[in-house]
């Protein structure tokens, strides 16, 4: 959803939709980053935002393969409304929500087993405050190992994070699907100003995406590796 | 009653609201969200010979009162803009202005025969001024020479309108304006975007993958203001005003200014809706004033010039 936060600002803000709750109504989850996102945080009940969406692609299942869901910081708010769809659908998945501490963690927002489905949820902290110590992606490859099952990924979060899940799943051959944030101008793909490289070219994250194979997106070099 | 035809050189438009080149694409990817009909002309993105993969992300920045590209003119390239671009964005109900950018003058005339013989294309856009490729130590944009050698190549390939779009980025842009005027030149777009940057200060580094960027929206209206004022004291051909329309009153501004019709770019980003803002805006204001025909306004606050 491309969100319009603030009459001072020139661009919108891309968000996904972390939730259906009703039809005709749509929730939007985000951190505080930037003026867009303060400016929405200070927002009332009530308030009108204009919206456009939604737009771009989503998420594609694959029901021969156990769903992993890989999630980094914010990320959690691009991968709520697939393990809700998928709880709805009484299917498991496996979600793995990561965070720097116990306090940043977004597992709250993700359906449980409680709410009907076998939706199984793990945590990552860098600091070993709460869960597996260590990165998600740590936690990603202890999850793979330890599963039986042919297994389909699906990752949001930081780029550092993505990067290293599509990695982990093009060394295990896994099919592997990233939803990517960039900065978005149009939100349509008119203006080509979020382009990330893939090997058929520059795509548009707005249009194209934001969700791509990730064994089709090309990563730059690490600096200073 | 409440007129907004505006014609320039031939190219009739419904209103004097013109969709900006590189802003809306080939025109359909805004379908569904933009009101054509409130749409005077779609300037189509800029247009090179071959496929451009533009410049390395990111592309985009925001800044106070606007945003910074550089896009780098990534564009399909001219055989797939005839064969698929061309058609849908002239399904869109508004007149199609062909942008197109050359490496020589023999460039730009090739580029504007192959799109001025399309029956689609309503007129050309000579895109002399894009900041985010130009590599020479005099860019193009400030040589009134070579702007000029441009146009009378592009001239001699096309018998329909060619605007020419100027750059802010100059001390005078009045003898590049005379010389695209003396040239053949049937109406100037002034102007493009102003070359700026941001830096990252988390990274540490510029903001934008290519360093700099072209600054358009709000900020640059002032700028690109006080350029039509000047250009339109010195040259006689229509002036089409460019740089941070957002709503009817800096529409009216450009054209008390002297401008005969404005072009509309990063205030789709935040509205796509704008065109027909601007429009209603217009003729509401006309039918207050009484005003029948819009051109009334062109150039009626030149009485105050100095």
């Amino acid at each position: 959803m491309h969100v319009a936060c603030s009459p001072e600002l020139t661009l919108r803000r891309p968000f996904s939709v972390a939730g259906v709750p009703s039809a005709g109504e749509i929730e939007i989850l985000f951190e505080v980053r930037g003026p867009g996102t303060a400016s929405l945080a200070r927002r009332d009940g009530g308030d009108i935002v204009s919206v456009m969406g939604p737009l771009g692609n989503a998420f594609t299942a694959d029901p021969s393969r156990l769903p992993v869901l890989v999630a980094g910081g914010i990320g959690a708010a691009g991968l709520r409304l697939l393990a809700q769809s998928i709880a709805d659908g009484g299917e498991d998945a496996v979600v793995l929500v990561g965070a720097r501490d116990a306090g940043r963690l977004l597992d709250g927002p993700f359906p449980g087993t409680s709410d009907g489905g076998s939706i199984r949820i793990l945590t990552a902290t860098d600091d070993g405050s709460a869960g597996f110590a260590g990165t998600v992606c740590g936690l990603l490859e202890a999850t793979l190992d330890a599963t039986g099952r042919e297994v389909r990924l699906f990752a949001c979060g930081p780029d550092a994070m993505i990067r290293e899940v599509a990695r982990i799943a093009g060394e295990r051959d896994v099919p592997c699907e990233v939803s990517l944030e960039e900065r978005m101008a149009c939100g349509v793909g008119a203006c080509r100003g979020c382009v990330v490289p893939t090997v058929d070219g520059y795509r548009t994250v707005c249009a194209d995406g934001p969700v791509f194979d990730a064994a089709r997106l090309v990563f730059e070099e690490e600096p200073g590796v | 009653m409440s007129d907004l035809t505006t014609t320039i050189a031939g190219l009739r438009m419904t209103t004097p609201v013109v969709l900006a080149s590189g802003a809306v694409g080939y025109g359909h990817e805004y379908e569904g969200l933009i009101d054509f009909a409130a749409v005077g002309a779609i300037v189509t993105k800029t247009i090179t010979p071959a496929p451009r993969p533009g410049n390395a992300p990111p592309r985009i920045c925001e800044t106070a009162g606007g945003m910074l590209n550089s896009i780098g003119l990534e564009n399909v390239g001219l055989a797939a803009f005839l064969e698929s671009e061309l058609p849908r964005a002239a399904g869109l109900g508004a007149p199609v202005v062909a942008s197109v950018a050359g490496e020589t003058d023999e460039g730009f005339g090739e580029l504007t025969a192959a799109v001025g013989e399309r029956d689609e294309v309503a007129a050309v856009e000579l895109n002399i001024s894009c900041p985010n490729v130009e590599r020479r130590a005099t860019p193009l944009w400030a040589d009134a020479t070579r702007v000029a050698d441009i146009v009378v190549a592009a001239r001699a390939r096309t018998g329909k309108p060619i605007l020419v779009k100027l750059s802010p980025n100059v001390t005078d842009a009045v003898p590049v304006a005379l010389a695209a005027e003396s040239a053949g030149a049937d109406a100037l777009v002034v102007a493009n975007t102003m070359p700026g940057m941001r830096i990252d200060t988390e990274r540490m580094a510029p903001a934008l993958g290519n360093t700099t960027g072209g600054l358009s929206g709000a900020a640059l209206l002032p700028i690109n203001l006080a350029l039509v004022w000047k250009v339109a004291g010195a040259v006689s051909i229509p002036i089409v005003g460019s740089g941070g329309v957002r709503a009817v009153d800096d529409a009216l501004e450009y054209l008390l200014a002297g401008a005969v019709a404005v072009q509309v770019g990063t205030a789709l980003f935040t509205e796509p809706d704008t065109p027909r803002r601007i429009a209603d805006g217009l003729r509401r204001r006309m039918k207050e004033e009484g005003v029948a025909d819009v051109a009334e306004y062109v150039g009626r606050a030149r009485e105050y010039a100095t």
